[in-house]
């Protein structure tokens, strides 16, 4: 992969910059009880939601994040956000004073910087290692990890409300099993799963009703308000690359070209952090990316090729729901 | 009502963002240009439009980039849609929203609701001007009946497809599906 920060730079000025500045220094955190319908939040709007569920869309690292939460997880999701703005200003590769940006100058040690960013490396190598180089974190020779650190942020971020519905009052586990565990807040048949959907990458745990698995759908990639596939699970994670908004900016790392053998590229499995960068790297990779996804293993590929035709790997079928 | 109400503002931004892809995809033209010039003033030939507001809420909200101001759209068009207009069939109730202007003409389009599911889109006004226009309604309106019904049986929870910015985002499904908490 190379380059592929959600928000290009073009795109980021304007209401972009706007939400992120808001977003970075007046986020209020403060306020346990979050506003209901209609009320917004400096870096995002508030969208009520009934049946005991909440949604939420934070504009941050140059995107959105659109939270699907139980309405009990409210109180942790101020904390949540926060984060995000955090990691946008910390691993930001538009701002100059940024730790990543530092570090890429020579200025910082990796020491000196937050030990986040350490873990993140980490990760890169990892994924550039069982992807054959396709995917790395120093594209074209400079570092920038963005092509990490949106899915590692997205799966952080679905930890942090894991977490905090373990150990809240009202219990509501990740799973989203068990009836009465819940609190006060959640009522009938709306389950305790949550799914945190950062650029259209996502990351699902439980269910969001009782008894029904989360079910995402796949943009097509040549018609861009159609589905090209439904894919349904309870604890797991869906990533797409492919051509964005404003045409190919996936770079093949080998050839330096942009990446034009396939229109998208999903993968599915246990973590989006790993989803999102395999995703990438198949993309970068091309028609050489069905063969090397079948050998990852715990994940699954779907792709649409230019010209319309798909293919999948051979595990894909456990995932697809019947549109 | 107000629940029924939402989602019609969600999708009427959807059919919005449907009309301002085709155009990006065909032209390269801003598509926030083609959203946010949308109005019953600016097209000709849309005063026959009823119960609009809907369309035109959304259409400001795609063009203004801003997240709050598209949910106060929404809500505010919802206000104008909740009076029915022509239950031509019986089967349920049509909507019909502002003509948006295009960079191929005027294009407006009827909604039909029944039980707050969309059970019918019909296009009242598309361009006719000229080839590269009806090249592109060939194509595109079919597509906008079909992604529409689709999009709205499917049941979907969330979307996942290639990276978008936040300037992107308010012409996602997952932006409709985030309006619309359906």
């Amino acid at each position: 992969m190379s380059g592929t920060r959600p928000g290009e730079p073009a795109g980021s000025v304007g209401p972009g910059d706007a939400a992120r500045a808001a977003g970075v220094t007046g986020i209020s955190v403060s306020n346990p009880d979050l506003p209901g319908p209609g009320a917004t939040s400096p870096g995002g709007t508030r969208i009520g939601r009934p049946a005991g569920r909440l949604r939420h869309a934070e504009h941050v690292m140059g995107t959105v994040f659109s939270f699907d939460v139980p309405a009990s997880a409210a109180p942790v999701l101020p904390e949540v956000l926060s984060w995000l703005h955090w990691v946008d200003a910390t691993f930001s590769t538009y701002s100059g004073g940024s730790d990543v940006s530092r570090f890429g100058r020579g200025e910082l040690t990796l020491a000196e910087c937050a030990p986040e960013l350490a873990e993140v490396i980490a990760e890169c190598a990892v994924i550039k290692e069982q992807s054959d180089g396709y995917f790395t974190a120093w594209p074209g020779g400079r570092f920038d990890p963005s092509g990490l650190v949106k899915g590692w942020s997205i799966e952080r971020a679905s930890n942090m409300l894991s977490a905090a519905a373990k150990t809240g009052a009202g219990g509501a586990g990740p799973s989203g099993a068990g009836p009465g565990d819940t609190g006060a807040s959640s009522t009938g048949a709306s389950g305790t799963g949550h799914s945190v959907n950062g650029a259209g990458d996502i990351q699902c745990t439980g269910e969001p009703e009782r008894g029904r698995p989360w079910r995402i759908g796949v943009a097509h990639p040549l018609h861009p308000s159609r589905l090209a596939v439904i894919v349904a699970g309870r604890d797991f994670a869906v990533a797409t690359s492919g051509t964005a908004e404003r045409g190919a900016h996936i770079v093949n790392p080998h050839t330096g070209l942009p990446a034009t053998e396939l229109a998208s590229v999903t993968v599915v499995g246990p973590r989006i952090s790993m989803a999102d960068a395999y995703a990438t790297a198949a993309f970068a990779m091309g028609g050489a990316a069905r063969e090397w996804a079948e050998s990852i293993d715990g994940y699954e590929a779907f792709a649409v090729a230019p010209d319309g035709t798909t293919w999948q790997t051979s595990g894909f079928a456990a995932y697809t729901a019947p549109a | 009502m107000r629940r029924v109400v939402l989602a019609l503002g969600g999708t009427v931004a959807g059919l919005v963002m449907l009309l301002s892809f085709r155009s990006h995809m065909a032209s390269t033209a801003s598509a926030g240009v083609t959203a946010g010039s949308g109005g019953a003033g600016t097209s000709p030939g849309s005063g026959s439009a009823a119960g609009s507001g809907s369309a035109a809420g959304s259409g400001s909200a795609a063009g203004s980039g801003s997240a709050a101001g598209s949910g106060n759209s929404a809500a505010s068009g919802a206000a104008a849609a909740s009076a029915p207009v022509g239950a031509g069939s019986g089967t349920g109730t049509a909507v019909t929203g502002d003509a948006i202007a295009t960079p191929y003409g005027p294009t407006q389009v009827q909604v039909t609701l029944n039980a707050g599911k969309i059970v019918k889109v019909t296009v009242l006004q598309h361009t006719d001007d000229g080839t590269n226009s009806q090249m592109i309604d060939g194509h595109a309106l079919p597509l906008l009946d079909n992604e529409t019904l689709t999009a709205q049986s499917a049941k979907i929870d969330a979307v996942s497809g290639a990276s978008y910015t936040s300037a992107g985002y308010i012409k996602s499904l997952q932006s409709a599906l985030d309006k619309a908490s359906a």
